[in-house]
């Protein structure tokens, strides 16, 4: 009889599957294997140096490559070519900026740790607000402060409540470049539908609920959910800012490293157990973890108020016209009517690296990130993204007030930058943990709008980072 | 075909067909020559083996036993830290839960549903090419691609699969952010794109099945369910055993589609092992490689228990002919 080629591979298979088995297995470890070299740790004080001399550059001979690793994609990416290939016209024959992308954040920074080991870190890289305490941690950069102050640069024009978060001591780490804060945005069709004062935006969370009431269609309304956002970390810090609490200890990691996080405080766990009790009463849409979930929902009139960021402006104002309803935006809501508190700026920073690079090349990236910061740049920058402008002389930018006409809803976010009080609060929280602490109040979040307790569900995401925590502490000393 | 009993599966363990030896063994200084050669032949494919799977064990093994600092690198011996919290924590249980439970829902449909299809294009009707063609073609979709499919398809505003159930008047349903439901979504996507691979085995399977064996089962009268399940399905259990191992740890090392549809959540009822190892070793600026390490020992072992459980207790029912 012959054989037949099932009876051959089941043979062979006797050996293959160990094979495959143990080869399938172990890749993503390997990927995991890291560098042995002997920098680990801390790598003593190296890296952290000032400013090189104002001269070096001019003294190089021949063009200075910059390299650039970025985050961004899609237009913010077309944005941001553009302003490189500004840049590298004006400096021709002297400066070239390399801009590469990175990945979405995350990758980024999981990238930039591989670079670090390898010694062939990027001269400038863009880096997630959380991830400040990281990159101080890490010690690779050079703080802008040392540039800026062996300049006698005036930082003046820059937005305070912006720079806040980026400094410690008053002191700049990394130079803010892409901004965004959260807003409040709502259907004011399905307002007027519902009766409600379409310029009456709810601006807590009770008011929120009774709009909700109004607008739900379980009780009658014209929307399938009054309110719903997605289980997004982000949207609970700003809740805590606007409230004027810290979201960690040590005044929110400003006056040392922080210990512990505070979102199972009691003004946390009443907005978690607000939008528990508002999804259990069918008034608040639970649209998980994928912020493009809920940003769906709302463009397509399911939702009726929803909280995002400024970034999603565009999207929103579009899906409006073609949808034939009229958006609003307003003021992040605060848990209580009348506190003293605001949102945290977020968005992402330049970094300088100085460790393993050469005086000229640090030199040639601070003129870049200087160009970036510039208002001329950063109305660009606003005008083709949608991020809000770091410096307060762009909005004076003919191109950025032109912008503004067209967007009257962007200047909801310019005054509510304005009227922020730069606080502690509101500075945010730098914690080196602090991607993985979102993740958890994520977690926290989640649970409770699932019928767990809130206040056990908080407690016990803020418990789980305490290893973490003290993990990251004792390894950077 | 000689045996006359009543029951057809007898026959399979005809006498006629003694197992054949593994290899035979030449005698003497040949033997010796042979085996150099074999060993030359091995020695490129051995150095590849080497450099990229047990090196990495090794090096794998090493970090598990130490901690990391925050750049990833190992900051020195820490003994079994790593596994005694592994296994002190509640989160892991659940982990490993997980994993169990979504290789049961997406290893055993997926055969399941293949074998039917497989046996229904048997039948000669008119455009069944087509439809071989067409029921093969999720194995031509790559994870990422079939997963982004899934992803829209579940999308409870907008997807169709709660655009059909709200004709029928059915109450939208929260596929992937249900904590109850998440897994079995995430599962039925998988399902689907393991059928056209198990689908292209078992027709294979069944295209050469010996024509001789179903003569004579259709000449001592038996057909239909009865010829399926005494004569074709002993036949092809060559193929059903391949399929089970493969897809085992197909779906122990199952990523992809976790990572797009839920980011394993929702309340992380759908992190799986691999996905767990991933959140500890990259996501999130985490670089716990130490821990992710330990995890993916577990992960190997686990394997390996299975694999030989698989081969020692599946494998002596399977019908080799």
């Amino acid at each position: 009889m012959k054989t037949r080629p099932g009876a051959t591979k089941s043979h062979r298979l006797r050996y293959a599957v160990p094979a495959v088995v143990a080869s399938a297995s172990l890749f993503l470890a390997a990927c995991g294997g890291g560098s042995s070299s002997d920098d680990g740790g801390d790598g003593g004080n190296g890296g952290n140096g000032g400013a090189p001399a104002a001269d070096v550059l001019d003294k190089a001979s021949g063009v200075t490559t910059v390299a650039f690793w970025h985050a961004m994609d899609g237009t913010n990416a077309e944005a941001l070519t553009k302003l490189v290939a500004d840049f590298n016209s004006q400096n021709t024959g002297k400066i070239e900026v390399k801009a590469t992308y990175a990945g979405k954040y995350d990758d980024a920074i999981t990238k930039y740790k591989a670079a670090i080991q390898s010694k062939s870190t990027p001269d400038v890289i863009q880096i997630y607000d959380i991830g400040t305490r990281f990159m101080i941690d890490a010690k690779q950069t050079i703080p802008m402060q040392s540039f800026i102050d062996r300049d006698k640069l005036d930082v003046g024009d820059l937005q305070p409540n912006i720079t806040g978060y980026y400094s410690i001591d008053d002191k700049l780490n990394s130079m803010p470049f892409n901004t965004s804060m959260p807003v409040l945005y709502y259907n004011k069709t399905l307002f007027k539908k519902a009766g409600l004062d379409p310029e009456a935006p709810p601006q807590d969370l009770a008011a929120i609920r009774t709009a909700a009431e109004k607008l739900s269609k379980k009780a009658g309304g014209p929307a399938d959910y009054g309110f719903g956002a997605a289980i997004y970390g982000w949207l609970l810090e700003q809740f805590i800012a606007t409230d004027g609490k810290e979201y960690c200890d040590q005044g929110n990691g400003r006056d040392g490293k922080a210990t512990k996080v505070q979102f199972d405080s009691p003004e946390a766990v009443e907005v978690v157990k607000w939008w528990q009790t508002m999804v259990k009463d069918g008034l608040a849409a639970n649209t998980g973890r994928d912020t493009k979930a809920a940003q769906a929902a709302f463009k397509s009139g399911q939702l009726a108020i929803t909280l995002e960021s400024t970034g999603q402006l565009g999207g929103y104002s579009k899906a409006a016209k073609e949808g034939g309803w009229e958006l609003g935006a307003a003021n992040y809501p605060h848990i209580k009517a009348g506190t003293e508190g605001g949102p945290i700026i977020g968005g992402a920073s330049l970094w300088i690296n100085g460790e393993n690079h050469e005086d000229a090349n640090k030199e040639a990236a601070w003129r870049f990130v200087k160009f970036l910061a510039d208002k001329k740049s950063q109305a660009q920058w606003h005008t083709g993204t949608g991020y809000f402008p770091i410096s307060k002389g762009a909005l004076d930018e003919p191109v950025d007030v032109d912008y503004r006409k067209a967007n009257p809803l962007f200047d909801v976010a310019v005054k509510q930058l304005e009227g922020t009080k730069l606080s502690k609060a509101t500075q945010g929280c730098l914690l080196g943990v602090m991607p993985q602490a979102r993740k958890a109040s994520e977690d926290g979040l989640e649970a409770a709008l699932n019928g767990t307790d809130a206040q056990q569900a908080m407690t016990k995401a803020a418990d789980s980072l305490k290893a973490q925590i003290s993990q990251y502490n004792s390894s950077v000393k | 075909m000689t045996t006359t009993t009543g029951d057809p599966v007898r026959a399979e363990h005809d006498p006629e067909e003694p197992p054949q030896p593994q290899s035979g063994s030449p005698a003497g200084g040949e033997a010796k020559r042979e085996r150099w050669i074999a060993i030359g032949y091995l020695l490129p494919a051995l150095a590849i083996f080497g450099l990229f799977i047990f090196w990495p064990l090794v090096k794998s093994i090493l970090l598990s036993v130490q901690g990391t600092d925050i750049l990833g690198n190992p900051s020195g011996f820490v003994g079994f830290v790593n596994y005694t919290r592994l296994f002190s924590d509640p989160d892991f249980l659940q982990v490993l839960w997980v994993t169990f439970a979504f290789t049961i829902l997406t290893v055993i449909p997926s055969i399941a549903i293949a074998l039917l299809i497989a046996l229904l294009l048997q039948s000669r009707i008119r455009g069944v090419r087509f439809f071989r063609t067409a029921f093969a073609l999720p194995f031509a979709f790559s994870v990422a691609t079939a997963s982004v499919i899934f992803g829209v398809l579940f999308n409870p505003a907008s997807g169709v699969l709660n655009g059909i159930l709200n004709t029928f008047g059915i109450d939208k349903v929260q596929w992937l952010t249900n904590p109850d439901l998440a897994l079995w979504s995430v599962s039925g996507a998988t399902v689907w794109m393991q059928i056209g691979y198990n689908l292209l085995v078992l027709s294979a399977g069944l295209g050469a099945l010996p024509e001789d064996v179903l003569e004579a089962a259709r000449l001592d009268g038996a057909s239909g369910f009865r010829l399926q399940r005494s004569i074709v399905m002993p036949l092809l259990t060559p193929q059903l055993f391949f399929l089970v191992v493969v897809g085992t740890i197909h779906s122990l090392q199952s990523f992809g589609q976790i990572k797009i549809l839920t980011v394993g959540g929702p309340e992380d009822r759908t992190t799986t092992l691999v996905y767990s190892i991933y959140e500890q070793a990259f996501a999130n600026n985490n670089s716990n490689y130490g821990y992710a390490s330990a995890q993916a020992m577990v992960l190997l072992i686990i394997v390996l228990v299975i694999t030989a459980l698989q081969f020692g207790v599946l494998e002596r029912k399977v019908f080799y002919r």
